[in-house]
């Protein structure tokens, strides 16, 4: 499969219209991370986007009373990382692979160079994270309320 | 014949009236001990038929009575399995049972998961917390009778890795190739190998069918409401979608109105609802 039919494939594009994807394929490359290696480390410069093809991610935030625990896992079909889109430009977060873990990663400055230049690019893109980041505060706040606990 | 009309022409007090049993064996769930397993014997005669999602009303002599789920039977050794959380004035003075100890049974009660509706088709089981424990006969079915369904989907959500119900079978559960079973817990600690995250995310992501799959939940109440809007999202209409819901359960039987919901006394038309009919009361407050 190439790039357009993987970027076709994916949830993430799966609303998008093919001159879109077509934009996107051009800042994008196939990447491979071996189990432990980081995709994105907290307060690195935030250089690239993520779609995961297949594998695990775990996000993980460093310095806390419990260790560098997980705070959510990703995988096939999930977006990593948002916070090219907006400065200052730096991961608030580390990213980890748990298994070897195939992805496209899209160069951060052709994005957002493709989303000044057409509209419909800025749109179909921000639509996206938009989704993804309302599901991650949507799932946050359930994590965050404890429902197992309550009789 | 109304559930009262039943009651008037069996026997005085028919349903009404615990019979004793003792508790077999003893198991707790979490290292707390706060989560345990009873496999309870009757004093005399067999052990009553059950469906799957049926309750039983279970009394501690003296403290009083609570409606607990059945979650397994021994057929062999003659027990039915029901799985309690201390929570409450009863659970806890259960907590404090020995096995060897007697307590009282009525039952069971209740409408039960429709395993017909599901046959040939993929099954998706949504378990928050101990939620579990009524879903875990579908699956000892499921294992029994791998023909029963076209695939098994068994998505459990759980506030952290110690207080995963029933290991050893959910481990048991992952190794058949016709059972997925997925666990997400809502903390990972750094040893924890699995899914951090929303139950309502597996939903997302498992590979069923949706245009032929039906859907049992049973868990908290908002995490069922996310999980049906999951479920809606993908495809899988109202009518195969199966909640179990929870109300003060007291005589088991429809006849005193304290598990009153809405138009339905959930001892006897629950706990086991099909979403369609009860869509327009899930999200009432207060009721």
């Amino acid at each position: 499969m190439d790039l357009a039919d993987q970027l076709a494939h994916h949830a993430f594009c799966a609303d998008m219209a093919p001159p879109v994807r077509e934009r996107l394929v051009a800042c994008a490359r196939e990447e491979r991370f071996e189990p432990g290696a980081f995709l994105l480390r907290q307060n690195a410069p935030a250089a690239t986007f993520y779609l995961i093809l297949d594998g695990q991610v775990e996000i993980k935030i460093a310095g806390t009373a419990v260790g560098h625990a997980p705070l959510e896992t990703l995988g096939k079909d999930d977006a990593v990382g948002w916070s090219w889109f907006l400065p200052p430009h730096r991961w608030h977060f580390d990213a980890v692979a748990r298994a070897t873990t195939h992805v496209l990663a899209f160069d951060a400055d052709c994005l957002r160079q493709a989303m000044q230049a057409d509209s419909a690019v800025g749109y179909a893109i921000t639509r996206g994270l938009l989704e993804v980041v309302v599901q991650r505060l949507q799932a946050a706040r359930m994590q965050l309320s404890d429902l197992y606990g309550q009789p | 014949m109304d559930s009262l009309e039943q009651a008037a022409a069996g026997r005085p007090g028919e349903g009404l009236v615990p019979a004793p049993w003792r508790i077999a064996a003893r198991r707790e769930e979490i290292a707390d001990g706060s989560v345990f397993t009873w496999s309870v014997r009757p004093e005399a005669g067999e052990v009553p038929i059950y469906r799957p999602g049926q309750f039983n009303m279970l009394y501690a002599f003296g403290v009083g009575e609570v409606p607990i789920s059945i979650s397994g039977d021994g057929a062999a050794s003659g027990t039915l399995m029901h799985t309690l959380r201390a929570v409450g004035r009863v659970t806890r003075a259960m907590q404090n049972l020995k096995e060897g100890d007697a307590i009282g049974v009525r039952g069971p009660f209740g409408t039960a998961w429709p395993l017909e509706t599901a046959r040939g088709r993929d099954l998706i089981l949504v378990a928050g917390g101990i939620g579990l424990a009524p879903l875990r006969p579908v699956m000892c079915h499921a294992m029994r009778n791998p023909e029963a369904f076209r695939r098994v989907f068994l998505l459990i959500g759980c506030r952290d890795p110690q207080s995963e119900l029933f290991r050893d079978d959910v481990i048991a559960w992952s190794r058949r190739p016709h059972l997925q079973v997925e666990v997400t817990v809502d903390r990972g600690g750094p040893a924890w190998r699995g899914h951090v995250g929303v139950v309502t995310k597996r939903v997302q992501r498992a590979d069923f069918d949706p245009s032929d799959a039906v859907a049992f939940l049973c868990g908290p109440e908002p995490m069922m409401r996310f999980a049906v809007l999951a479920l809606q999202q993908r495809g899988v209409s109202d009518d195969r979608i199966f909640v179990s819901m929870e109300r003060n359960m007291q005589c088991g039987i429809g006849t005193c109105g304290h598990c009153q919901w809405g138009r339905y006394l959930m001892c006897r038309d629950g706990p086991v609802l099909r979403y369609d009919e009860i869509a327009d009361i899930f999200d009432v407050r207060e009721l």
